[in-house]
């Protein structure tokens, strides 16, 4: 019998490392979904704290810090030491790929030993691209951010996905009650899915994201393509990866092949996910290594290893990075050129309230400014108690493509509920109190009276009164006299809307009884962060004189 | 209807059967205690406090229920019982949009101390369940007092034929309805469209696709009423909401009445309840479809064992 190398111990060590940061991951998007009063939501935030590249755009778009951001100098220090650790030890989508990686690792083998290849350079371009967009005050970082990526994919389709799989599984169990020699199926599948439904689940109903296919099939894309090069999104697309391969171009952790036993077999190569070329003595690529041990496990004569240099006393060379200075200022125009791309549309216009279906959840910024913090991450998405925070599709403009926006059809923005915004790790969403965020207009309700039941049918309806959940509620019944059809008068009481009141929460077109377009809906008229979309006047009470000898006053005391 | 199996019609016949051959003792029983049909407590400490404690919650409830011939007069031993209060919307207690908690905990202990096997809390909320049933204080008290809190399942409804004069087919929640008791528990409400929401509206809360409903309100929770048949409605009248109802939010429009009251006449109790918001029950609609559909009494003073009592 054979034992392992003591070797192999630190890959196992930085296995157990992926696999803790990778459930801790999950667990805590998971539980996003709900907090207890007085859980703290920063907590939650911690990974996009920790991601450096977060803070650079966010900083360089915006020059504001938000939050406990400034951890992400952990990450930068560990990197100018080590190298890339971050890619290989504790980021969770970089464990995700070594799994899958690990899965096609058979398919892999077949291939040839790999060097780099000019597709590294795609990562740095992207990076490129980002930093010029951002410093012209826009980015497109959220779509391609690790943390960003990952997580809006677990929110948006992963998770629902899951819950629509056990759900309707048990509700199809339960319903056709089936008997396996007259044993009830049902007996072990419902104690299961009531500890699901009280314990596990974070919610009460199942949800469902408009945006949510194309985001599952980015996830599975990028999954699929660890058939092609293990890692590949890390080794080719991460713009993050990128930004940490510079901050490692000479860390003090280095790979030392030793020359006196090495055989030239290659076999270090094969197993590298990154394509660093661990064989290739003096031409190592820190910028692309994962530090993941996986070549130091693999080699039968014992030539590799990590050794710390100090600065200045380097011994072991390494290889350049493969990104000219004339490729940067490539990127960067074609970031700036892209972003003008992105704003070449009425979207982009200051101030316009363009398309009208875009409500942005209470407290989020003016436009312009809430797609300069936002990164497209779906924390909001994930914690909203009523599933109403989708993403946006390309209507709100490409450069706010899958940003945060309200769909009342699908769910009303809770009124007595400030989670987007406690969550929110890059304050795109400002954090408001109860009483703040109760005050914030996100919109107006109006009703389409040519469907609106108690206007068209002459009779009784106030579901959206009785859901009001402003005091005084903000729709308000009057008694009308409405001839019916054999010409009898009779009285209804109709509901009418307080434009001064209204918050645009979006319960009452959540709760009309006209399930397909309802009778009330709300656009973002009068929303209190943008002063262009306010087209109604506020008046004091005495605006309506009631004694005609009263009226010689201006209305207009505002 | 559904056809009785041959052991069913054999127990309930001999349930019939020494029902009537022990009918002497039992209406010698009735006699001795004679327990009300309705009973409204009311809080007479001095002082007042100013807001409701749970004091005051425990005992107008013991006192309400011990009145009316105690718990055990509706819950058998080894009973599901499913209570069923108020919680449609995500306030708090001092709010009075939903069941006072403190009566609640009373009511599951009382319904353990009968011989239930097992007590249930449910209702189906307009808001979110979860978030629900933690800010109206119920879900813990629920816990504390070792009930089950049931978060209902909206996938679980089944449509169930029900034949009322406008609701033909409603879907009801099965685990609901085969309990073997269920306590209304309302809370009372001002209500924006139905004036007050009571004891009948409350059986809004164990159906789905309720939104149409209010199309012709009356008559659907009439028919919603008729169907489940309540044996006892117990009404939380510790905190009333008297404007801008259901949902309320405003603490001014919070009175604190500090009264319990229970019936085996849910009309009655109803008309009770108008009276102590304020309004008058023949204007209002649920009471008067609900005493014309013959489903109680209008004039509970004359024509049922009432009673008030301080406690």
């Amino acid at each position: 019998m054979k034992f392992k190398k003591p070797r192999s111990l630190m890959q196992w060590i930085r296995r157990l490392s992926q696999i803790i940061f990778f459930v801790l991951f999950i667990c805590l998007a998971w539980e996003l979904h709900f907090l207890e009063e007085g859980e703290s939501p920063e907590s939650y935030k911690i990974f996009f704290h920790l991601d450096p590249l977060i803070f650079l755009l966010t900083f360089l778009s915006t020059w504001t810090i938000a939050g406990l951001s400034f951890l992400c100098l952990i990450t930068v220090v560990a990197t100018l030491l080590l190298g890339r650790v971050f890619c290989g030890w504790f980021c969770p989508f970089g464990a995700y790929h070594t799994f899958f990686s690990w899965l096609a690792r058979k398919r892999n083998r077949k291939k040839e030993s790999q060097s780099r290849t000019p597709a590294h350079r795609v990562k740095y371009f992207i990076l490129f691209a980002m930093l010029g967009m951002s410093l012209f005050g826009g980015h497109w970082f959220g779509i391609f951010d690790p943390f960003s990526f990952f997580y809006r994919a677990l929110s948006t389709s992963v998770f629902p996905a899951f819950h629509i799989a056990i759900e309707d599984t048990s509700n199809a169990i339960y319903n056709e009650d089936p008997k396996i020699f007259g044993f009830h199926l049902t007996s072990i599948t419902e104690p299961i899915y009531q500890q699901f439904r009280t314990h596990i689940s974070k919610i009460s109903q199942k949800t469902f994201y408009t945006e949510g296919t194309i985001i599952a099939f980015t996830l599975i894309l990028i999954t699929g393509l660890n058939f092609v090069r293990p890692r590949f999104w890390c080794r080719y697309i991460c713009p993050l990866g990128g930004f940490l391969g510079i901050l490692s171009l000479k860390p003090i952790l280095r790979l030392s092949n030793d020359e006196n036993t090495c055989t030239n077999c290659r076999l270090c190569s094969k197993a590298c996910p990154a394509g660093a070329q661990p064989e290739q003595r003096g031409n190592w690529l820190p910028t692309e290594c994962f530090v993941c041990w996986d070549c130091i496990a693999t080699c039968k004569s014992n030539s590799l290893s990590f050794q710390f240099q100090l600065p200045g006393k380097t011994k072991i060379k390494t290889g350049k990075i493969d990104y000219p200075r004339r490729t940067v200022l490539t990127a960067m125009a074609t970031g700036i050129v892209g972003l003008l791309g992105f704003r070449v549309v009425p979207q982009a216009k200051q101030g316009q309230p363009f398309p009208d279906t875009l409500i942005r959840p209470p407290g989020s910024r003016v436009e312009r400014e809430f797609l300069q913090h936002c990164i497209q991450c779906g924390a909001c998405m994930r914690a909203c108690p009523t599933n109403a925070i989708q993403p946006a599709g390309i209507e709100a403009g490409w450069e706010a493509l899958w940003t945060p926006k309200l769909v009342p059809k699908i769910g009303y923005c809770l009124y007595s509920c400030n989670i987007c915004g406690q969550v929110c790790p890059t304050q795109a969403i400002q954090p408001l109190s109860l009483e703040e965020k109760q005050k914030t207009k996100i919109g107006l309700a109006t009703f389409d009276k040519s469907r609106c039941i108690p206007y068209s049918y002459g009779r009784e309806c106030a579901v959206c009164e009785e859901h009001c959940p402003l005091s005084p509620k903000a729709i308000h019944l009057v008694e009308r006299e409405v001839i019916l059809r054999d010409g009898k008068i009779t009285k209804i009481r109709q509901p009418e809307v307080d434009p001064n009141l209204c918050i645009g929460c979006g319960i009452c077109e959540w709760s009309c009884v006209f399930q397909d377009r309802a009778a009330i809906r709300v656009t973002p008229a009068n929303e209190s962060r943008n002063s262009k979309n306010q087209p109604i006047l506020t008046f004091e009470q005495d605006y309506y004189p009631t004694d005609s000898s009263n009226s010689s006053g201006s209305p207009y005391s505002f | 209807m559904k056809k009785k199996t041959r052991r069913q019609f054999i127990f309930e016949t001999g349930l019939y059967a020494g029902a009537l051959a022990l009918q002497p003792v039992i209406g010698r029983a009735q006699d001795v205690q004679a327990p009300l049909d309705m009973v409204v407590c009311k809080w007479k400490g001095d002082p007042i406090p100013e807001e409701p404690t749970r004091e005051i919650a425990d005992k107008l409830t013991k006192k309400a229920i011990e009145a009316i011939g105690g718990l055990e007069r509706f819950v058998k031993k080894g009973d599901v019982v499913w209570i069923k209060p108020n919680i449609a919307w995500d306030r708090t207690p001092e709010q009075a949009a939903n069941t006072n908690p403190d009566l609640l905990r009373t009511l599951i202990e009382l319904c353990f101390n009968a011989g239930a096997k097992t007590v249930k809390v449910g209702d189906n909320p307009c808001h979110d369940s979860k978030k629900t049933y933690i800010t109206s204080g119920i879900g813990a008290v629920v816990k504390e007092a070792g009930a089950e809190l049931v978060y209902v399942d909206r996938s679980r409804f089944k449509e169930t034929e029900i034949n009322g004069e406008r609701l033909k087919k409603i879907p009801l929640y099965p685990e609901m309805i085969e309990s073997d008791i269920i306590l209304n528990v309302p809370i009372a409400k001002h209500h924006g469209e139905a004036t007050v929401t009571l004891g009948m509206k409350n059986y809004m809360g164990v159906v789905e696709n309720r939104r149409m409903f209010h199309q012709d309100l009356p008559t659907c929770i009439k028919d919603i009423t008729a169907y489940m048949k309540p044996k006892i409605t117990i009404l939380d009248a510790i905190r009333v909401l008297t404007a801008n109802g259901p949902t309320g939010g405003d603490l001014k429009d919070v009175k604190r009445l500090n009264i319990v009251a229970a019936s085996v006449d849910i009309v009655a109790l109803d008309t009770f309840g108008c009276e102590i918001l304020n309004y008058d029950p023949n204007k209002i609609g649920t009471v008067k479809k609900g005493f014309e559909a013959g489903l109680g009494q209008m004039d509970y003073k004359n024509k049922l064992k009432y009673q008030e009592i301080l406690v």
